[in-house]
């Protein structure tokens, strides 16, 4: 079958520009043809270029080997797991696309009721790439995935209550809800309080002093319920938390404003308190915002069970999705698929990509018989294997069980601000007894009382609790549009104490596939070597054949000669006849009639940039050590190429020896892009990933990196640095006036408004501050190039 | 100075009714997704299939 140039659609009638008598390029329809002239007369050639590479890039050839019928998604007992009905009792359900990015794509995919007479509805949320589809009456969902496959997102169904968002959304609209009534709770309060400064007439004043009562209520029973909740749970397990004094010092102010009121003293805390609830939520609110962004660990699992398998059942191989799946199935895997279960192959040899899982860029070759393991790849032939395990019984699927509670139970640090908390509680009670007891002998009772409590409402560390999550929120806001994704704060922490990188080689270090070394002509060949080199390998999907292929295109387009007798011989290479001569290619050489006319050799390349951060990382006094799971000989090149030290450099390693050099070693810093890393990166003290060809996995681990190469973890590091800097200069200003309100306090001349004025002050500092930044931190925050 | 005993319910009534909206939106949902309709909004919606709308591009015709 032909396929379009364009488009890559299957032809029946294939069309040809005129002049193009070789039909060397073929059209399915007039429009493709247009398109294609425009944009070669455009001089925009370079588009197929493109695409080519990007497909390969990705993994899929332009056209599916097997268009994916997605038949699964009708079958009764996978929709009881995957679609529930929306308000209308239709059938809906949730699909992640892959490929979202723009207005385009928001429109082109809404727009589907429109030219797909199975939906009723469909919305798309952006921010988390998913698609919520509703069907009609006799609508099916495998026609809506084809037609959103075809369109060129790639659908995966989202299990009903698998993801975690509807409870995410429950939370977050609890939030906002708490952030919102404090806000109007604070500025109304305001209104009134100011009014009291101000010298209200009596009665006036016990009417705003009631208002102010009316509206603090909710926000310091209502809104503040977070802080008294994290104080609970950290008493009860007995660590150290900020809001355990701010608790304090809320329900202090709350009783005393009661009893105030009960006794008729127009006199309360309440404007300071409830603004600084408001501030308080609104800060923690947008730094877990974007600590929210990308994708959560709980939405990961999808991505290693492809999307569908060919079953054998009843002597037919039908389509059906890999979690139905059982030990003793039988399944065909073609080429460029992904294997979904451990088995053993009963048909075919291949070459299996077996990087997901030993980092090896290396193929293996693979024949009946063979142990073939979930999530490898099969490059070459279609093969049928015998299940033996499935699901979370593969290999790789208690791997990511691992991850999962290795991820659960990483064990917390206690931050600096919560570290200084245990001291701050101290110190405040013992000022407050010193000042209780010093009045209470001077026989002055009440006042005594009144000016304990009064001392330990305006120490409400309302700045200390806000330097923290207003310097991380900048940084990590910045990072993420300068394409470091920082999903767990404390690491810019823990990042100050590192003292040992790991890089993973493959992908990380280097491109992590495979590329044309050296290319001697030894010998003039009848045809032009790239010409003969480009034809054979033409078909061939082995890696050797595409970095081959790309190397005779590298510079020109070359003319595909026909080969006859074409034979592509399982890992050896591939021979043929062109014209009188016999060529065959094996083994890094290129013979002529059995002659041997070029030698070659393939090498996965180091990314350019590499060097310059490993020496910057040797720079900032870090020891760099090498992990790979490749060849000790490849390996060793790369990190001489690198500027590894030769001793640094760990080989030959498993998943699960990574993961017990990881442990051995505190304080790792460790950067990776396969699963083959994911075990070694979630038990490293901290985790960075960088994009690569299997990234989405590991989007959850601490640090995500939106570009490929190490170049960034330099830039990393010192930004961790200077973001600690900055937090504790807050924390030492927040601190300063707080000894002032102590002072104040003892010297009895603070009074609701002296603390109205205190407290927005302070935290106006601590802002102030943080805005500031350092130079340092702001050149490298600002300035996308110097990242 | 009387007329504040007017003001003063007129504030509160107002408070109160933006509060109110406020729950009323955040509970209905129309903060989750603060991305897409602003997206959703830049798209001119022109030849529309009756049979097919939905509820917001009803506003719009």
């Amino acid at each position: 079958m032909t396929k379009c140039i364009h488009c890559d659609e299957d032809i029946q009638i294939p069309i040809y520009n005129d002049g193009d008598e070789n039909h060397h390029s073929p059209f399915c329809c007039n429009g493709c043809l247009t398109v294609y002239n425009v944009i070669n007369f455009k001089g925009l050639e370079k588009y197929y270029e493109i695409k080519r590479q990007s497909a390969i890039y990705k993994r899929r050839s332009p056209v599916e080997e097997r268009k994916l019928q997605f038949r699964f998604l009708d079958n009764q007992e996978f929709l009881n797991d995957y679609s529930y009905s929306s308000l209308s009792a239709a059938p809906t359900m949730e699909f992640y696309l892959e490929g979202i990015h723009c207005l385009a794509c928001l429109w082109l995919i809404e727009k589907l009721p429109e030219y797909l007479e199975d939906v009723e509805q469909c919305r798309l949320d952006m921010q988390r790439s998913v698609a919520t589809v509703t069907l009609k009456a006799q609508g099916l969902f495998s026609n809506v995935a084809r037609e959103l496959n075809n369109l060129g997102y790639k659908p995966h169904p989202l299990k009903r209550n698998q993801s975690t968002q509807n409870l995410r959304n429950k939370e977050e609209r609890k939030m906002l809800l708490k952030i919102g009534i404090a806000g109007a709770g604070a500025g109304n309060i305001m209104l009134y309080a100011v009014a009291i400064y101000a010298g209200a007439g009596e009665n006036y004043a016990q009417f705003f002093n009631w208002l102010t009562v009316v509206f603090a209520l909710p926000v310091l029973f209502y809104s503040a319920l977070p802080f008294y909740q994290n104080a609970y749970h950290a008493l009860k397990n007995r660590t150290l938390s900020i809001d355990i004094p701010i608790s304090m010092a809320l329900l202090m102010g709350a009783f005393s404003g009661l009893y105030n009121l009960a006794i008729g003293v127009n006199e309360n805390f309440f404007d300071s308190l409830t603004a600084l609830v408001f501030l308080l939520l609104l800060s923690r609110y947008f730094l877990n915002k974007i600590q929210e962004e990308g994708l959560s660990a709980n939405d990961l699992n999808f991505f290693y069970e492809g999307e569908s398998v060919l079953k054998l059942m009843d002597g037919q191989f039908v389509e059906t999705h890999p979690q139905f799946l059982e030990v003793g199935d039988t399944i065909k895997v073609s080429t460029n698929e992904m294997i979904p279960a451990d088995g053993i192959i009963t048909e075919g040899k291949t070459l299996l990509n077996n990087s997901l899982l030993t980092g090896e860029s290396r193929p293996e070759n693979v024949g009946v018989n063979s142990l073939v393991y979930s999530g490898t790849i099969n490059l070459t032939n279609a093969i049928i294997i015998k299940v033996e395990s499935v699901k979370s019984e593969t290999r790789i699927g208690k791997i990511l069980k691992q991850i999962e509670n290795g991820w659960i139970h990483k064990s917390p640090i206690v931050d600096l601000t919560n570290k200084i908390s245990k001291y701050f509680v101290a110190g405040v009670f013992i000022v407050a007894s010193i000042l209780f007891l010093s009045l209470y002998y001077q026989g002055k009772t009440k006042l005594a009382l009144e000016r304990a409590v009064t001392l330990l409402i305006v120490t409400c560390p309302c700045a200390l609790a806000l330097a923290t999550p207003l310097t991380l929120t900048r940084t990590l806001s910045r990072a993420s549009k300068s394409g470091i994704i920082i999903k767990n704060t404390e690491v810019i922490e823990k990042l100050a104490s590192v003292n040992t990188v790991f890089l993973d080689k493959t992908g990380t270090l280097t491109y992590g596939n495979l590329k044309i070394d050296n290319f001697n002509i030894l010998k003039k060949s009848a045809y032009p070597l790239l010409q003969v080199v480009a034809s054979l390998e033409k078909t061939s999907t082995h890696p050797s054949a595409k970095a081959l292929k790309e190397f005779a295109l590298k510079d020109s387009a070359q003319e595909i000669l026909s080969v006859e007798n074409y034979k592509e011989i399982m890992g050896t290479g591939v021979e043929g006849n062109i014209g009188v001569h016999f060529y065959e290619i094996k083994h890094g050489s290129i013979f002529e009639d059995k002659i041997l006319i070029a030698k070659f050799s393939l090498k996965d390349h180091i990314r350019p940039d590499t060097k310059n951060a490993v020496s910057k990382l040797k720079a900032q006094g870090l020891n760099v050590k090498m992990l790979s799971g490749d060849k000790l000989l490849i390996a060793k090149s790369i990190a001489e190429s690198a500027g590894i030290d030769q001793e640094n450099v760990f080989a030959e390693l498993s998943p699960e020896t990574k993961l017990s050099m990881i442990k051995e070693q505190s304080h790792s810093l460790m950067v990776g892009d396969g699963a083959n890393d994911a075990m070694a990166l979630c038990n490293s003290y901290v985790s960075v990933a960088v994009l690569g060809s299997l990234d989405i996995s590991l989007r959850a681990s601490d640090i995500y990196l939106t570009t490929p190469g190490i170049s960034h973890v330099p830039q990393l590091i010192t930004i961790s640095s200077e973001t600690m800097k900055v937090i504790k200069r807050n924390l030492v200003l927040s601190l300063l006036y707080n000894s002032l309100s102590v002072y104040a306090a003892f010297a009895g001349i603070i009074s609701p408004l002296v603390a109205a004025i205190i407290m927005p002050v302070s935290s106006l500092t601590v802002l102030a501050s943080t805005l500031i930044g350092t130079k340092k931190l702001n050149l490298l925050l600002n300035n996308k190039k110097e990242l | 100075m009387e007329v504040i005993t007017l003001l003063i319910p007129i504030a509160l009534v107002l408070a109160l009714s933006f509060i109110v909206g406020f729950i009323w939106m955040t509970v209905k949902g129309q903060y989750d997704d603060l991305e897409t309709p602003a997206m959703r909004m830049l798209i001119e919606e022109k030849n529309l299939n009756k049979k097919n709308n939905i509820n917001t591009k009803e506003e719009k015709k």
